[in-house]
């Protein structure tokens, strides 16, 4: 069996690589990721105080502290048997909103958006926010910056630190808001929410006006047939920061609707012994592979799932756009990756409105923003949409508040498996006999690209951003090509 | 304008210090007062990871209390490393590097050295290019001379720990003088 080998992926958060095995005729016999571990969270988190957790755990990630600390928060709230008021939910889900529409802007604009904006058959060098910004028009910048800034700007204020929040408590979070600050964060939601439609109308231009760019992101090379995940509400509206874990089928019925502390009982984990990550699965259909159908329990967490696992948005701009997607690509459920990007941009559209909903409601300024756990802490877990798919923290402790057993389960592990599968049709359509064709390198990464994912996050040293590698080994696992390139 | 050190290398057995070299006077004879950030990036929770936050932690008790620098921390490179410099005429960035050299040597670099550089992640572009995505912008940036990257060499990035390896724990001191003699060179300590 020939191996190819991309090594190290570009713009991940840690490092990874692909291997790519070929049989004997030259051919793409399976794709995997291979992403180094960060050795002993669990282990080091065992032996402190659960209510550390929202801080600890925000650490882990440099994409996503808010996520991590969120869900951690949640955990608390059940490890302590705590029901926060409705004014610390409020403010919770809005600090969240906050934070999805920031995270969401920044993937679209630096990262995926730019192999639409300005082309995927544009040079490498191009394909970069420079890129858009030369096709689009210098206003784009300012805007991109200014969305960043207000989102970095209210996550201070509200979560009372730049780089980490330090704000969530068992029962609550432990500062309000004022009138003076709901006004900021109210009128920083308008602007949002235009820079959403702004974004929504330059995908109609610039992506969905192009039949060529249309065809690819409906080609085979691209598309799944895979179970959905995501969190819904009580109307079985997309929701980032609490309700059930629903799940339907690539045949697009509902296959499951559970409480996110009973995932154990739907979710399973497989090891694979040449690879560090596990792959969840649906435990109740069952691990067949790295294969589609509705016989495999491989399911996808992303923002394309939320909105298969959904029967719709909860706000007026965001529901429309969600109805133009289905209609656009055929009704539900929209299987093709590269549909993931539009889907990203739903959701920013939501989490601005949704932004502005909350920060309008009377109970936002409440003063009743903690409730003070008086239980003794046990076990529980916290779920909440992390941008690149559902996050799960699940904590046991002692009678003290210990924490004796902490498992994770985060956003991009989901979908560990599909991008495998992603990658290998990338690869398939691409490597015949042996003979590598030109574009495998933009192929590849535009098919892992779109899921967004974050592996090993916690690392921060430099080097960082590696050449894209890919090695090709025969049968025997010999090496016999190579192909790379710098990426900006 | 700015003491060029870039590209040296002080492995872990090296002196200490760096010679400084004053900043260039202005027209008017003064050493031209430049509004500096220190930032020091990397995940106090990693074991060698976290080295950048624990030499700017050891640089505040160095600096005199009057020095016109800023000193902060990050965890993120690129885009939201140039919003960090938003404002500042010059930058000073700490954090681990991993080349193969010895660990615990301190290396100082460009923004445009490191073809390479962990600012490029899921999340993000690489910083040269989010330079010039914010000064499109309009925002107000460090000029490139005017960016040093100080890099420790890191043994161990990938353990949950809230020490470093000696070697890298040794280099601690040394690259927070390093940093003082940096910003000794543009006079950002002068009162």
């Amino acid at each position: 069996m020939k191996r190819v080998s991309i090594d190290p992926i570009t713009r991940l958060e840690g490092h990874g690589k692909i291997d790519i095995f070929l049989n004997d005729d030259g051919d793409v016999a399976n794709a995997y990721l291979q992403i180094p571990e960060l050795r002993g969270f669990e282990k080091f988190c065992q032996g402190r105080l659960a209510e550390d957790m929202p801080n600890l755990t925000a650490r882990i990630c440099g994409v996503c502290p808010e996520a991590h600390h969120m869900a951690a928060t949640k955990a608390l709230d059940n490890v302590f048997h705590v029901d926060p008021p409705p004014t610390a939910k409020k403010l919770r889900e809005l600090f969240y909103n906050i934070f999805f529409a920031t995270d969401h802007t920044t993937h679209f604009y630096a990262l995926g958006g730019p192999d639409f904006v300005v082309g995927p058959q544009a040079p490498k060098a191009e394909r970069n926010i420079l890129g858009v910004i030369a096709k689009v028009g210098m206003d784009i910048a300012g805007k991109v910056l200014k969305m960043r800034r207000d989102g970095h700007h209210l996550i201070k204020m509200m979560g009372g630190r730049a780089v980490h929040p330090n704000w969530g408590l068992p029962g609550g979070v432990s500062r309000g808001i004022t009138e003076e600050q709901r006004q900021e964060i109210e009128k920083l939601g308008r602007d949002a929410i235009e820079f959403a439609k702004f974004s929504v109308q330059l995908f109609h231009d610039l992506v969905l006006g192009n039949t060529e760019y249309v065809n690819l992101i409906k080609s085979d090379a691209f598309t799944h047939q895979t179970y959905n995940m995501g969190t819904v509400d009580e109307n079985n509206h997309v929701n980032f920061y609490d309700g059930k874990i629903r799940v339907v089928g690539p045949d697009g019925k509902e296959k499951f609707k559970y409480d996110s502390q009973d995932y154990r009982q739907f979710v399973a984990e497989r090891v694979e012994p040449w690879s560090y990550l596990k792959f969840p699965y649906l435990k109740q259909v069952g691990w067949k592979g790295f294969v589609d159908g509705i016989d495999s329990g491989v399911y996808k967490a992303t923002p394309l799932s939320r909105l298969n696992a959904a029967d719709g948005m909860a706000t007026p701009l965001a529901q429309a756009e969600y109805e133009r997607f289905y209609a656009t690509l055929g009704g539900k459920p929209v299987n093709p990756t590269l549909a993931t990007h539009w889907a990203r941009l739903i959701e920013l559209t939501y989490a601005a409105e949704n932004w502005v909903r909350l920060a309008t409601d009377p109970e936002i300024t409440g003063s009743e923003y903690r409730r003070l756990p008086t239980e003794t802490p046990t076990e529980g877990v916290g779920c909440v949409e992390a941008p690149r798919g559902t996050l799960t923290h699940h904590y046991a402790t002692d009678e003290r508040g210990i924490l004796t057993r902490v498992n994770l389960i985060v956003g991009t592990t989901n979908n560990n498996a599909p991008i495998c599968m992603s990658v290998k049709k990338a690869a398939q359509g691409l490597i015949k006999k042996g003979q590598v064709s030109d574009g495998l390198l933009n192929m590849v990464e535009m098919a892992f690209r779109a899921y967004d994912p974050c592996f090993g996050c916690a690392t921060h040293s430099l080097p960082g951003q590696m050449p894209l590698e890919i090695r090709l080994r025969n049968a025997q696992g010999d090496l016999v090509g190579r192909l790379s390139q710098h990426l900006t | 304008m700015s003491a060029d050190f870039r590209g040296a290398q002080i492995p872990p057995t090296a002196p200490t210090s760096v010679e400084p070299h004053r900043n260039t006077p202005s027209a008017s004879g003064h050493a031209v007062r430049l509004k500096t950030l220190v930032i020091g990036l990397g995940n106090p929770l990693v074991r060698d990871d976290s080295v950048g936050l624990r030499v700017v932690k050891h640089l505040e008790q160095l600096l005199p209390a009057e020095a016109n620098v800023d000193v902060t921390e990050d965890y993120w490179g690129g885009l939201r490393l140039m919003e960090r410099m938003i404002g500042y005429d010059r930058a000073i960035v700490v954090d681990a590097i991993c080349t193969g050299a010895p660990a615990g040597t301190i290396t100082v670099l460009g923004p445009h050295d490191l073809a390479t550089q962990k600012s490029a992640s899921a999340h993000d572009v690489t910083l040269p290019t989010a330079l010039a995505f914010g000064r499109q912008a309009g925002a107000h940036l460090p000029p490139d001379d005017a960016i040093q990257l100080v890099g420790i060499e890191a043994e161990d990035i990938l353990t949950f720990s809230e020490e470093c390896t000696p070697q890298v724990a040794a280099a601690i001191p040394r690259a927070a003088r390093l940093v003082m003699s940096l910003l000794e060179s543009h006079g950002a300590n002068d009162p």
